[in-house]
């Protein structure tokens, strides 16, 4: 049963020298599995501390978040295992391979097919081929592909995204976004994101704005702006790849 | 340009002062530079005040010694090259008094003694002190002794009692405070007594017991010339002078090359915890160079700010290094007062200054891949922090070259210093080769198992280029560490054990033949237990391949030292069972070929000596020259007894010269008074027992526990921060690799779990790499360094891994608590 996250009347402050600065105050707002989110303001909005409201990683000055499924509600500690993260600096492990980095999370929770997995998940991002490279020999595009398998390869129910294509170029940042929102759809995970790009923003569902300590819901999109194919506009090299991997596999949701 | 790099420099130094880094890297080297700066200085001292005694202190221009007394014409030469001679004669004897006996040096003089320098004597007891003693021209009245105030004290004599010598009895008449030319005969603590020098002809001692020697006045020109008449005609004499070293001087030597190579350990400790904190100074570098080209400096402007910002930091040291080792200095020489009275602290600021540059230069030396690498780089380059370069290696390689040349040069023991090298090379193979096998097979075996165990595996072997690194790091301090304990440990555990595996509490370690029967005839009347005799005569090496020794080697030896006195060498026609043969052939029984040796192997080694070299020797005034057939080591279990040098028995029938023997007794408490009888009937037999043996011991392991503890402390001390420098240059890292992992879900417990196992996984691979290093070093140097058996205790073993393991895990965990401190929002804030 899809799960969602709640947050009910939260506030966040944190005291500097002699002062206190609140982020923002009394915010509502609920994320649903399967859902995509996009948060944009302006740096030192809140953004991210929101986002780590959200994930459960940080508490509320006051108010509360909550896990609801069907009528259970439980906390945020109960979901902590469910969910990933993508970064703008990839933060892959350097010494580790593509294929290594994205078993890392498998290998973690004892997974015995954690390699096969992880190769699965390098073929669906296109990387197959680079799956013995070290993030040095990577590109930033790559290298954030390889971040997305490693987030997803254990089926998370909820995905945070900081500026994930913030760091990339707009040819790259285009098919990494694709390719996040798709496999998080497939994957049934809901996906959140907080980012400067209007056009990252625009391909989710729901699409936030913080500023002033307030969060205004800007637009609500009937359906993300996702292809219908949605390999159509990925990269040739990475469609082949995603293609060939859903044909041999039949059906492989991302 | 230098007038704008030196202030920028300048402010840098203090905007990074306290970052972990740099305050590890001044600890180290501060610790560094303190301990050999304070070893520089204390051994100059020593040296400085051993000079002033020689000047005033030897009693004569030169002093010729030799075992026979010099022939009438030998007389007319030798007063030929001076102005002056005296001769006097010593012996070891045994005095008894009563019930009580003492071995003492006696000595003989006439009333022309002393040549040069002032006789101190007192005819009380009480005024031992040299400001209460009166000078004294000549020495005793016939049928007088002089004691020195010790023996009083052994002997619990006073002024006006007769003791004996032999059979013969002298009046204790004064207090002997101090002979001037002492010095000469070398540094010995044997208590000391004086007779006249018609009394010792009385006394009727074997000839070749007797050292005679004469003390010589003279121009530099005329004891030049009597030091070549001596080269010539009496080469196994031998010839002190005030231009030359001194016995004590060599001793000291010596010493301080056993702490040059004690200061190489911990070179290499400082050398392994630089490399370690090199790998984020030399981010840090590239990072802060980076920034400094883009924006338009240039490489050597960014060169140049690395250096000076080293050099500012290195001299921001010296003032504390030159206050600490100057206190450390005082008290050195406060300590010291007690062995070389008089001697006198005093500020040394040139020494000071040279031994503080010298070890900045080989700071600079571990420094030299940082700069060499920003040298070597360009802009893309820097920015991307990829500091792996061959040069590195190269120039680690230099480092390690320069570290055992320095070693090579400090140590007079070239075997003990290759072991050690040696040692610490098979260490570190060890531990790479135990790190691989264990991470390589550990994670194959727990690929099927899930749990943090075998992640933390998959993840060090992941890693194990950079994890080796500091594995490498912390098990080569664990090492030395442990070794330095252990042969604490184990010498402390030897004396102790000495009494009950010593083959007997009395040994007698000369004795003539006539003795020796008297010895088997009065042990077999008492029932004492006569354990083993071994014959011997004396020698003393004159020439190595035709070479003389002196010309031999300018290095100073113990082997070569040993050997430029009259040795003990055995014959046996087969190979004794407390030996070994480890080159060469033993002769065969009653083999014509009697001009053979065999030698011990640690004097081969450290005289660089191989088979088939000769040897020349002179025994009883003849020459004899041997040739190298064999050489042999000790081996354990039968007996204690061995010599270094060893020939055929068909030898003795060539040579003409006294027998003597070494033996062993062991007696019961109730029998040691008849040891009294036996001196006073042969008190020249050189008896001793095991009191007086383990009496030795604990002053030697006093002496030897404060000198190893001093360097443990300092070692314990290099150790923990070799294991905070490689904490502290991995800990970006680990606090990567926690944000990762607690990104996927994970709590801050799992990191913590995962770095408690990391650390016992690194700990288990430091422990067994360092016992097992520890262990071949044991086995390869305890017998042939220190004549001890090594023996490793399971339990100890067993215990010491404990230890091991629980301290580095301990403190790696408590030390990389910091690296816990992260959360995931740091991974969002790092842009």
């Amino acid at each position: 049963m899809p799960c969602s996250i709640e947050l009910t009347r939260v506030s966040q402050s944190f005291s500097n020298a002699d002062s206190i600065i609140t982020l923002f105050e009394n915010l509502d707002l609920s994320v649903q599995q399967g859902q995509s989110y996009a948060i944009t303001g302006p740096s030192g909005a809140g953004k991210s501390s929101l986002l780590m409201l959200l994930s459960g990683l940080e508490q509320p000055t006051i108010g509360k978040g909550n896990v609801v499924t069907g009528d259970h509600i439980a906390s945020l500690d109960s979901i902590r295992s469910e969910i990933g993260f993508i970064f703008q600096q990839f933060h892959l492990l350097p010494e580790l391979t593509a294929l290594n980095n994205v078993a890392l999370p498998l290998k973690l929770r004892g997974d015995k097919n954690a390699i096969n997995k992880a190769q699965l998940w390098l073929d669906k991002v296109g990387l197959g081929d680079r799956a013995m490279h070290k993030p040095a020999q990577l590109s930033g595009g790559e290298q954030q592909r390889v971040a997305i398998a490693r987030a997803l390869v254990f089926s998370p129910k909820f995905i945070f995204a900081d500026e994930p294509t913030g760091n990339l170029d707009q040819h790259n940042a285009t098919e990494i976004a694709d390719i996040l929102f798709e496999c998080c759809q497939q994957n049934n995970a809901g996906l959140i994101i907080v980012t400067h790009s209007h056009e990252l923003a625009s391909k989710a569902k729901h699409i936030y704005g913080l500023a002033n300590g307030k969060l205004t819901n800007t637009s609500v999109t009937t359906e993300a702006h996702v292809p219908e194919n949605s390999f159509e506009n990925i990269s040739r090299d990475t469609n082949q790849a995603l293609a060939s991997t859903a044909q041999k596999k039949q059906v492989l949701p991302c | 340009m230098l007038n704008l790099t030196i202030p920028l420099a300048w402010h840098y130094v203090w905007q990074e002062f306290r970052q972990p880094h740099q305050l590890l890297l001044r600890w180290v080297q501060a610790v560094l530079m303190v301990f050999i700066v304070t070893l520089s200085l204390a051994s100059n001292t020593i040296q400085t005040y051993l000079e002033g005694n020689l000047q005033n202190l030897l009693g004569a221009d030169a002093v010729l010694t030799q075992k026979a007394n010099l022939t009438k014409e030998q007389i007319t030469v030798l007063a030929g090259h001076s102005e002056n001679v005296v001769k006097t004669s010593q012996i070891d004897a045994t005095l008894t008094f009563n019930t009580k006996w003492q071995r003492t040096k006696l000595k003989a003089v006439g009333r022309d003694y002393p040549l040069q320098g002032q006789l101190l004597t007192s005819t009380s007891v009480l005024a031992s002190n040299d400001n209460l003693a009166e000078v004294t021209h000549g020495g005793p009245k016939l049928g007088n002794i002089w004691l020195d105030s010790r023996l009083f004290a052994s002997l619990s004599a006073v002024m006006g009692d007769v003791i004996n010598v032999g059979e013969h009895r002298f009046v204790v008449s004064r207090l002997l405070v101090h002979e001037p030319d002492r010095l000469m005969e070398g540094h010995n603590v044997a208590m000391r007594a004086i007779i006249n020098i018609e009394d010792m002809e009385k006394l009727a001692f074997a000839a070749d017991l007797i050292q005679y020697r004469y003390l010589v006045s003279g121009t530099k020109s005329q004891i030049n010339q009597l030091m070549q008449w001596q080269k010539q005609s009496l080469p196994a004499a031998k010839i002190h002078h005030k231009q030359g070293a001194h016995p004590l001087a060599l001793f000291w030597q010596r010493t301080e090359n056993f702490l040059g190579l004690a200061s190489i350990i911990l070179f290499f400790m400082a050398a392994i915890a630089i490399e370690q904190l090199a790998q984020l100074h030399l981010k840090k570098e590239q990072f802060f160079s980076a920034i400094c080209m883009s924006l338009g400096a240039s490489k050597v402007t960014g060169l140049q700010l690395s250096i000076l910002k080293w050099f500012f930091n290195i001299l921001l040291l010296i003032p504390v290094v030159v206050v600490i080792s100057g206190i450390c200095h005082w008290l050195v020489v406060n300590w010291l007062s007690t062995t070389f009275p008089a001697i006198s602290w005093q500020l040394e600021a040139g020494l000071m200054a040279k031994t503080i540059t010298t070890s900045v230069l080989l700071f600079a030396v571990f420094h030299t891949p940082v700069w060499l690498t920003l040298w070597q780089t360009s802009v893309p380059k820097l920015f991307q922090q990829n500091r792996k370069s061959i040069s590195l290696g190269l120039v680690k390689l230099c480092a390690l070259v320069v570290l055992v040349l320095v070693a090579f040069k400090y140590s007079d023991n070239g075997l003990l210093t290759l072991m050690l090298v040696g040692s610490i090379f098979i260490t570190i193979l060890l531990l790479v080769a135990i790190s691989w096998a264990a991470l390589t097979f550990g994670e194959k075996a727990t690929q099927r198992f899930s749990g943090l165990i075998p992640f933390s595996l998959f993840m060090m072997k992941q890693r194990l280029l950079s994890k080796s690194t500091q594995i490498l790091g912390i098990g080569l301090s664990t090492f030395l560490l442990l070794f330095t304990l252990m042969l604490l440990r184990d010498l402390g555990d030897t004396m102790v054990s000495y009494q009950r595996t010593h083959d007997g509490n009395v040994m007698i370690s000369q004795a003539d033949q006539q003795q020796m029967n008297a010895i088997k005839e009065w042990s077999m009347q008492h029932g004492i237990d006569l354990r083993q005799t071994k014959p011997y005569l004396y020698a003393k090496a004159v020439k190595i391949n035709d070479q003389a020794l002196d010309d031999f080697s300018q290095k100073p030896s113990d082997s070569l030292a040993t050997l430029s006195r009259s040795i003990r060498l055995h014959w046996s026609q087969t190979v004794p069972d407390n030996n070994r043969v480890v080159q060469g052939k033993w002769w065969s029984k009653d083999t014509d070929k009697w001009q053979q040796i065999s030698l011990e192997e640690e004097v081969m080694t450290d005289l660089g000596l191989t088979l088939g070299d000769t040897l020349t020797f002179i025994i009883n005034q003849q020459s004899f020259t041997f040739t190298i057939a064999a050489s042999h080591v000790y081996q354990p279990g039968a007996g204690s007894i061995t010599f270094w040098v060893q020939m055929p028995a068909t030898a003795v029938k060539h040579i003409n010269a006294p027998h003597y023997n070494m033996a062993s007794l062991e007696m019961d408490d109730d029998q040691w008074p008849l040891l009294g009888q036996m001196w006073r009937q042969y008190p020249t037999i050189r008896m001793v027992s095991l009191g007086e043996l383990t009496k030795q011991f604990d002053n030697i392991l006093a002496m030897i526990t404060k000198v190893i503890s001093g360097f443990a402390v300092m070692i314990i001390f290099l150790a923990v921060t070799v294991i905070l420098s490689s904490i502290n240059a991995f800990e970006n890292k680990e606090k990567k690799k926690n944000c990762v992992i607690m990104s996927f879900g994970f709590l801050k417990k799992t990191c913590w779990q995962l770095n408690v196992i990391e650390w016992l996984i690194t700990a288990f691979i430091i422990a067994i790499g360092a016992i097992a290093g520890t262990y071949i070093t044991g086995m390869l140097i305890y017998q042939s360094q220190f004549s001890l058996v090594y023996q490793p205790n399971v339990t100890v073993l067993c215990l010491t891994l404990v230890v091991i393991l629980s301290t580095v895990t301990l403190l790696g965990v408590y030390a990389s608590r910091h690296s816990l401190k992260s959360s995931v929002k740091q991974l969002m804030a790092d842009v």
